[in-house]
């Protein structure tokens, strides 16, 4: 099979298959395969190829394809999106309301806290009261304690004996309740008890005893 | 000189309607484009599984389909795509045959079934010829043949230049004649 000399119009004969040449150019293209042999060979095996490629193609199935397809954008739902500017406004409205929030509520729990204190401090004969207010052990519990101590809660309460517990153990120079004699006792005890043994182990010192000359396997 | 525009503007004209919310704008452009994808794909060497690349070839672009700009065809992107999704499978593929040592004979044996499909001798040698090209003129080939995209469109769809295409398709269109007269 020879190849036509004339290159033009070798180059349009798969556009005269497809009949994608517009009509000056179609026209031009069949006159010269009418009297050119190898370009109407050319055009015959270029119809046969095309005929193979088809012939080898499956059939493709709509439906299976247009299933996977993603949904329109006008169908998707819409996320409500804020303008940029309208953001940053946003934000530091939110920023200067939560700052307001917590100075407020800071000022309000002081105030708060202040006369309560204030009612706590006056002597109390009250020996348990007093106790009630020492920092050391339940002071939680103390500052949640009434001012008015004739009228007690029974948070109160809960909250003074706990206290009267506590402060046994130091005020009156006693420990959970021992007399003096039963702590000399115990104080003696402790001294008489052994140090704990430390947690490092002690060095070992191993002993080599070399000949003079020196080792005889390094000979 | 040739003559595509109609079908290219009504291809904008459905992919607007798709965007629009008008699905049926998308059966449309996959029943108008799907047998060109297919022809492709199979010229190209793709034996198994052709509904599963012409699919993930519209899901592709339907996800994307903001960066079509109309520059080319529709269809001319859609072959893009489907070339660069073919180029993927072919590297995995490669990779799973090299992991599974799969052996050429395997390959073959596989081919040769298909080819029992195709009755006609005459058939038979053309597809010969064929795939006996090189990818790329294969690929230039089946979409100057098959499909009757221009050497510019050929050349966005490949990635190649529209002289690089014209060679391709000349020099295939040669050796497949000496195949044929041997």
């Amino acid at each position: 099979m020879n190849d036509c000399s004339n290159a033009e119009i070798r180059d349009l004969l798969p556009d005269l298959l497809h009949d994608h040449l517009d009509a000056s150019s179609r026209t031009m293209v069949l006159a010269h395969v009418a009297e050119c042999v190898d370009c109407r060979d050319e055009l015959e095996l270029l119809r046969s190829l095309q005929k193979t490629l088809n012939a080898r193609t499956p059939r493709v199935d709509i439906a299976y394809v247009v299933n996977a397809l993603p949904k329109p954008p006008a169908r998707r739902p819409q996320t409500r999106s804020i303008p940029l500017s309208r953001r940053r406004w946003s934000d530091w409205r939110i920023a200067a309301g939560v700052t307001v929030l917590i100075a407020g509520g800071s000022s309000v729990a002081l105030l708060r806290r202040a006369p309560e204190s204030a009612d706590l401090r006056p002597p109390v004969t009250d020996s348990s009261a007093n106790r009630a207010i020492a920092p050391a052990g339940g002071g939680g519990a103390a500052t949640q304690a009434p001012a008015n101590p004739t009228t007690p809660s029974p948070v109160a309460t809960v909250a003074q004996n706990d206290d009267a517990d506590t402060a046994e153990e130091g005020q009156d120079g006693r420990f959970g309740g021992l007399s003096d004699v039963q702590m000399q006792t115990l104080l003696n005890e402790l001294d008489g008890l052994k140090a704990v043994p430390v947690t490092e182990p002690e060095p070992v010192t191993i002993r080599v005893d070399v000949k003079p000359g020196g080792p005889e396997g390094l000979r | 000189m040739t003559d595509t525009g109609a079908e290219g503007s009504n291809d904008l004209e459905l992919i607007a309607r798709w965007k629009n919310g008008d699905e049926r704008a998308a059966t449309e452009l996959v029943e108008r484009h799907s047998a060109a994808l297919a022809r492709f794909a199979v010229s190209s060497g793709e034996r198994s599984e052709v509904d599963e690349l012409v699919q993930d070839t519209f899901v592709r672009a339907f996800a994307s389909i903001d960066g079509f700009r109309g520059e080319s065809s529709f269809r001319t992107w859609l072959f893009t795509i489907q070339r660069r999704l073919l180029i993927d499978r072919r590297r995995m593929e490669k990779r799973r045959r090299d992991r599974t040592e799969i052996q050429e004979d395997d390959a073959a044996t596989e081919y040769d079934a298909l080819d029992t499909v195709v009755a006609d001798e005459t058939q038979r040698r053309l597809q010969r010829a064929v795939q006996r090209l090189s990818p790329t003129q294969r690929e230039v080939f089946a979409l100057r043949v098959g499909e009757g995209l221009s050497y510019k469109e050929i050349a966005d769809a490949v990635g190649t230049t529209e002289g690089a295409a014209r060679v391709h398709y000349h020099n295939a269109m040669r050796a497949v004649k000496e195949f044929l007269d041997e």
